[in-house]
């Protein structure tokens, strides 16, 4: 058998040399296979690459929510906004029950939604803080360190707060009449530049000291509305229980600040967030002008850093804005040194520093970090600070919860990539206020409500039947403002509880589990076994009755988790042709090939080969074809994949540091594309060459005894 | 003796478009084992046709064609191959070596076909064979590096390897010259006197036909007798004198 096969190998190699269509076949087959084996190992990198990122930035490996929902989750945000979840309401037993399958190392709470909010402009900002000023004249101040200065330490900071605005409000007076005399009249409102001319008069600021609310009500009212830099800034974030999130995604490390202490209320911001969006726009300016130089681009000859050296330049005033007199004066005589230059005017000062080129750049980059940034507030939105997050509850009513800012964080290797850095963390509490859904304090507060009211006590179990029913939704609109009458009606306890005790309270992690969640990531204990775990979820939902759909993090990705999928068809594609291609050339080669061997195949079946030899012949002929090139191909294949790995590729730009989940791809030659490779070899080969084969059987041994032509 | 082949009225039409074209009309043979035959006639008096028959890779339009005791009629196609693997060997008049195999796998490919022998075995068997056509020293070589003689030695080992019945042979000798055709029956006929193979072989060459125990000879599809050599020949070159269609039948 084995000899025999043998032979036929040999004639089939021997058969292979003399022709050389056979080389222009075997070279096909040999790119196809490299080709393949190169970029499908690329796929598959990517693929686990990009899993690593989903996985280990918000998704887990397996995705859970309840079946009832109208929507597919979609992590990263789809085409129309956030998905429609219903909500999936008895967290706590859903855990255990999930946890007890095999290889489910645990389940962490979430519902991930996104909400505009403001970043105060600068108005707002200082008035804010000239009114704490004012009331802590009266003791009244939230901030107890305020209420506790002295007088004459209160009026240097409360002039100090003045002076700024005054500069503010004379650099808005200027801008705004030379609006009028280049643009035209009617390009400031009349009574906009008035409210300006007012409260640039010394009669205005004079007022002010008797009747300092009155004032205060004129700026917010009026003059705060002129400073159209506040942003509105769409932040995403996940509500999720933090403590069991910083433990089950371990390549989170908080950046800035701290983490989130345990069990408490919070918002960690997403590190590149913070950076891209928050962050003074020059100083982030400075910082990719300095990424972009470090890694050897040229100012001189990039659009893009150009682009950014053009806005520095045109957009100084957030600087200018900041700073009241006193910082003025300073910046000016800094940059008068720094620059050599005796003008008065720090725009004019600003403008010629930001005027960077590749050779100046680091000793600006320098300069503006030791000596410009300590006078500066760099980010919009500081750690320690207090975000006031409002968003549309499910029934439609706009609610608020305050969240104080602890720190930033990011995920080790995504530090770049814009992806990774989209989503921030809230605790689960304020995001169960956010939307509306019933948490402990509504509880409490129901009870306080019930008692200072004296409302008719409410049958628990049936509180329970109605705000936790099947229907989420109901228990959506339930449990919104419609019940509790917010504000209005919390007097006494309740308020106290929700104004101040929420920002300290600490919940236990069983308050923090009770209550809905939109959905949950569930962590698996061996990532390969998805398929199985996912399947047992599925079931266990089915059997219980839980109501629970379970996808992996793939699907739960969205559009994101496809792209992979989406290329592979596109590889699968292109291998395709050139596979088709090779394919009609076998057959055609093979065609001609049996024809001139008729006779030899004809002696072969006088002296007696049976068809399935001759069967055999042809096809070993192709396959020996098939594998030999084949067979190279997929070594060079491997040897530059292999080459790719030992060099790593460069992430190309922001984005790609998602997908290669890190600074480089370090890709492998997947077991799964070389047995893909493998069989598409076996298959083209074969296919191709069935007819020929069949044509072969069919040559009668009487051809033997005919003379050749 | 007893008869190796035995036909009976058989009939071979061939059909070209409309008209059919009738090689065999009506043959009738028994040859015994061991017999060194010739089948003689001019060309297209059906000779090959004959061989054919026997050599079971075509199959007679009526009679019968019984070959080693077995009525090719009643055999499927694998069953004919079978017989003619290991019953018959063939000889044939362009050679039909393999040209991608050395001249020792050519011969050695039936039995691997046969896939009855050991390795060893097989390797004895075809290198005593090659050695008793002269060839003992030329095993690697390639038939392309060969003369027409040595081709047709190492054909002829091929076909003896499986130790035939019969062998078959058309017009052996006709693509070599005189001399090598005569060296190539000298070996034919000692072959069928050491081993006792039965040989068949065609041929329209009164020099070949003195070779054989016996002629056969065709004229226009049908047998017009079975002489000795001599005989034979002197008709034969009484035939080559007058054209077929003029003698009487
Ligand atoms: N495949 C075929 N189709 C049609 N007619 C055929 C076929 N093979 C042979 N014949 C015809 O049958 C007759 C006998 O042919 P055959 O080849 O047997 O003669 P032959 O004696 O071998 O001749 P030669 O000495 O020339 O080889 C001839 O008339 C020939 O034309
Ligand atoms: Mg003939």
């Amino acid at each position: 058998m084995i000899s025999r096969l043998n032979l036929l190998v040999q004639i089939a190699v021997r058969n292979l040399l003399a022709s050389t269509v056979n080389l222009l076949i075997g070279g096909l087959i040999l790119f196809g296979t490299l080709f393949f084996v190169v970029i499908g190992s690329l796929l598959d990198s990517l693929n686990q690459s990009m899993a690593r990122s989903v996985i280990g930035s918000v998704a887990g490996n397996i995705q859970i929510y309840s079946s009832a929902s109208r929507d597919d989750l979609s992590l990263f945000g789809g085409m129309g906004g956030d998905p429609d979840l219903a909500a999936v309401n008895d967290f706590p037993k859903l855990k255990a029950e999930l946890e007890a399958i095999d290889n489910v190392k645990t389940v962490v709470p979430m519902g991930n939604s996104g909400a505009l909010i403001t970043a105060g402009n600068i108005v707002d900002v200082t008035l804010e803080r000239i009114r704490n000023l004012v009331r802590s004249g009266e003791g009244a101040s939230v901030d107890q360190a305020l209420n506790a200065l002295s007088s004459t330490e209160r009026k240097a900071r409360l002039d100090s707060e003045i002076a700024h605005l005054r500069q503010i409000i004379a650099v808005l007076e200027g801008d705004a009449k030379k609006a009028r005399a280049i643009l035209s009249e009617t390009a400031v409102e009349p009574e906009a530049l008035a409210a300006l001319e007012k409260v640039s008069t010394d009669a205005f600021w004079q007022q002010f000291d008797d009747k300092p609310y009155d004032a205060l009500e004129f700026l917010e009212n009026r003059i705060a509305p002129q400073v159209t830099d506040a942003q509105m800034l769409f932040i995403r974030y996940v509500g999720t229980d933090l403590d069991a999130f910083q433990r089950s995604f371990d390549r989170m490390e908080v950046v800035d600040g701290q983490p989130v202490p345990p069990g408490q209320r919070g918002f960690l911001i997403a590190k590149f967030l913070y950076e891209d969006q928050l962050k003074l726009k020059n100083a982030r300016r400075l910082d990719k002008l300095h990424d972009a130089v470090a890694v050897g681009r040229k100012i001189a000859d990039d659009d893009e850093l150009k682009r950014f050296v053009r806005e520095n330049r045109s957009q100084t005033r957030d600087i200018v804005l900041q700073l009241d007199g006193l910082q003025t004066k300073v910046f000016v005589e800094k940059l008068q040194k720094f620059l050599g230059s005796s003008e008065k005017e720090l725009p004019t000062l600003l403008t010629s520093f930001f005027e960077t080129t590749d050779a100046n750049l680091e000793a600006r980059y320098g300069f503006f970090y030791r000596e410009l940034a300590p006078l500066l507030q760099l980010y919009r939105v500081r750690v320690g600070d207090t975000l006031t997050i409002k968003a549309f509850t499910r029934s439609g009513s706009i609610q608020s919860v305050n969240v104080k800012v602890y720190g930033t964080f990011a995920f080790k290797g995504l530090e770049k990539s814009p992806l990774a850095g989209a989503t921030s963390l809230m605790d689960l509490m304020s995001f169960r206020d956010l939307y509306g859904y019933l948490t402990v304090d509504k509880k409490e507060e129901l009870a306080e409500l019930q008692k200072s009211t004296g409302a008719k006590a409410v049958d628990r179990e049936h509180a329970e039947d109605q705000l936790f029913g099947d229907d989420g939704a109901t228990v959506v609109a339930e449990a919104t403002p419609g019940v509790i009458q917010e504000d209005a009606q919390l007097t006494g306890m309740g308020r106290k509880l929700r104004q101040e005790d929420l920002l300290k309270r600490v919940y236990t992690p069983a308050e923090i589990n009770q209550g809905v969640v939109l959905n949950a990531a569930v962590m698996l204990k061996d990532g390969a076994k998805l398929d199985q775990t996912l399947a047992a979820i599925n079931a266990l939902s089915e059997q219980k009755k839980l109501g629970l759909k379970a996808v992996s993090w793939q699907t739960a990705a969205g559009m994101l988790g496809q792209i992979i999928t989406v290329l592979r068809w596109v590889l699968l594609f292109s291998v395709g042709f050139i596979f088709l291609i090779a394919m009609v050339i076998i057959n055609n080669a093979m065609m001609m090939a049996t024809l001139q061997r008729a006779q030899m195949i004809g002696t072969l079946r006088a002296i007696g080969a049976q068809k399935s030899t001759v069967l055999g012949m042809v096809l070993i002929e192709s396959l020996v074809l098939g594998v030999l090139f084949g067979g190279v191909g997929m070594l060079l294949g491997s040897a530059i994949v292999a080459a790719l790995h030992s060099h790593g590729i460069a992430a190309p730009n922001d984005v790609a540091y998602f997908f290669f989940s890190g600074p480089r791809l370090l890709p492998d030659a997947s077991a799964a594309s070389l047995a893909v490779a493998i069989g598409l070899i076996l298959f083209v080969t074969v296919v191709s060459t069935i007819i020929p084969a069949v044509l072969a059987t069919r040559v009668s041994p009487l051809r033997a005894m005919q003379a050749d032509e | 003796m007893s008869a190796i082949v035995t036909i009976k009225d058989v009939v071979k039409e061939y059909s070209l478009g409309t008209t059919v074209v009738q090689a065999l009309r009506g043959v009738s043979l028994v040859v015994d084992k061991g017999e060194f035959l010739s089948i003689a006639g001019p060309s297209g008096s059906g000779k090959t046709t004959l061989l054919n028959l026997l050599g079971c890779v075509d199959t007679a339009t009526r009679g019968l064609v019984e070959v080693a005791g077995k009525d090719t009629a009643k055999l499927t196609e694998r069953e004919l191959t079978n017989l003619r693997l290991n019953t018959i060997g063939f000889i044939f008049q362009s050679f039909n070596l393999v040209s991608v195999l050395t001249v020792f796998q050519n011969v050695e490919f039936p039995l691997l076909l046969q896939n009855t022998l050991s390795a060893g075995e097989r390797k004895a068997r075809v290198t005593s064979l090659l050695e008793q056509v002269g060839l003992a020293t030329h095993l690697k070589h390639r038939p392309n590096e060969l003369s027409g003689g040595q081709r047709q030695r190492v054909a002829i080992a091929r076909a003896l390897v499986t130790d035939p019945m019969i062998v078959l042979a058309d017009e052996p000798t006709a693509n070599l010259d005189s001399a090598t055709g005569q060296q190539i029956l000298d070996l034919m006929r000692s072959l069928n006197q050491s081993k006792g193979t039965t040989f068949i072989f065609s041929t329209h060459d009164h020099k070949v036909m003195r070779y054989a125990n016996a002629v056969v000879r065709l004229a226009d599809g049908k047998v017009i007798g079975r002489e000795k050599p001599e005989e034979a020949v002197a008709h034969a070159i009484g035939e080559l004198s007058a054209p077929v269609e003029a003698l009487p039948s």
